[in-house]
């Protein structure tokens, strides 16, 4: 079986933000040279996302209203202190708790060199405590 | 919007040309949070809202055998967002040159203020021997912004913090415009009084010790002090201040702006009294 691993760079823009991936994920497919198996699509951080859903920015929108309505930023969170491993206060434990409603990975088979999927289905990296520069893995499987 | 204090320690941009910035950040800062491209530090001030912010650094050659960014470092970034950026100087205050850095770093490179930091450069504030900077800064008309109150560096001890000790630089430099960094925290009341006593001392708003911005800045600006406090005496004197990348500009923009203060305290806070603090120096071109 070949294994084909690449960490690819997103610059987020806003706070929270639902960037499309999909040409960035069949890129990687297509160089991998991979033409049956899985692709794993890995976010690299514990305050993002990947989801799936239909690229349409309404819906990108209501994904996102949607998690800070699940999940409030004004509530009561214990990680709200200063924590010395990092230098400063963790004051997003909103953002991680979006993040795991989310997911940090989804997975697709790959038939033909291409990346099955339904013709309504794109790949989103979730930004929830941007803007930052992100990174994310696609590891390719297969033969 | 201005931010009078930011500290550009995660730009990768400087990382990759100074490869002991990474380390200085870590060990000598106390920040431990991954590098990111100087894009993130301009969108980051987008999202909140800030159109100029003030970048500080820290020469601490002798306490601790570096610099938190040199001056040249701080003016070659100034040079990248010319129409985003201000930055101040630091010197070493244990250097007999420190006065001649200042004016080099001035004239020469263009900065527009100067940054000390007396708990982790180890030395008080009320000294005499390090008089000659002030009276330098003085001269020159650039304004001194002291690290006041508790600091996250290592080692950074409190005691040469305490704004009181800035009495005697406002008392034997009356022209000289000072900021005390951080409100003072915890010496709240203390800033203040120095504040109502001397129209020369300002302060800014980056303090965050405890919970969340929005908890802690409710609790400092209307729990430790009444918020008609900042309203009416110290209006003129209070300016906004983030403390990024220990924390989210848009974070502390936010919780300032919770306090409810007027349209025009707020014009004060977030714009005006930095500008007439930093002066008029090619830095509002």
């Amino acid at each position: 079986m070949k294994v084909h691993l690449e960490k690819l760079v997103v610059q987020s823009k806003k706070e929270m933000e639902m960037i499309n991936i999909t040409d960035k994920v069949e890129e990687v497919v297509r160089k991998s040279g991979i033409t049956q198996g899985i692709v794993n699509v890995i976010t690299m951080h514990t305050t993002t996302g990947i989801t799936v859903n239909e690229g349409l920015p309404c819906l990108e929108e209501d994904t996102l209203d949607t998690l800070r309505r699940l999940v409030p930023e004004g509530l009561n969170y214990h990680h709200a202190r200063y924590l010395d491993f990092d230098g400063r206060l963790g004051v997003n434990a909103h953002c991680h708790l979006r993040g795991m409603l989310t997911g940090i990975n989804a997975i697709f088979p790959v038939e033909n060199g291409k990346i099955v999927r339904g013709g309504r289905q794109n790949i989103y990296f979730v930004e929830m405590d941007g803007p930052l520069s992100r990174e994310y893995c696609v590891q390719v499987l297969g033969e | 919007m201005i931010d009078i204090h930011t500290h550009p320690v995660l730009v990768e941009e400087t990382m990759k040309k100074d490869k002991q910035m990474l380390r200085v950040t870590k060990e000598v800062f106390g920040l431990h949070n991954r590098p990111q491209p100087l894009e993130t530090f301009l969108l980051q001030m987008d999202v909140a809202g800030i159109r100029k912010s003030v970048l500080l650094p820290i020469d601490c050659t002798t306490s601790r055998g570096c610099r938190i960014y040199s001056n040249q470092q701080i003016a070659e970034l100034v040079d990248r967002a010319k129409d985003r950026f201000a930055g101040f100087a630091s010197v070493d205050p244990h250097s007999k040159s420190a006065p001649d850095d200042l004016d080099a770093a001035v004239k020469e490179l263009g900065l527009v203020g100067l940054k000390l930091a007396p708990g982790i450069q180890e030395f008080r504030p009320d000294d005499e021997k390090v008089f000659p900077i002030y009276a330098r800064a003085s001269e020159l008309g650039v304004p001194i912004l002291f690290h006041s109150g508790l600091s996250w560096e290592p080692g950074s001890k409190l005691d040469p913090c305490r704004p009181l000790l800035l009495e005697a630089v406002a008392t034997r430099f009356p022209k000289l415009k000072i900021c005390v960094a951080h409100f003072g925290w915890p010496w709240v009341m203390d800033t203040v009084a120095l504040m109502l006593k001397y129209p020369t001392i300002h302060a800014d708003t980056s303090c965050l010790y405890a919970d969340t911005p929005m908890e802690f800045i409710r609790q400092t600006f209307s729990c430790q002090i009444p918020t008609t406090w900042l309203e009416r005496s110290l209006r003129n004197q209070v300016m906004f201040g983030s403390n990024y990348p220990r924390i989210e500009t848009v974070k502390m923009v936010e919780a300032v702006k919770a306090l409810g203060l007027s349209d025009g305290a707020q014009e004060l806070i977030f714009r005006k009294n930095a500008e007439r603090f930093l002066g008029s120096r090619e830095v509002w071109r």
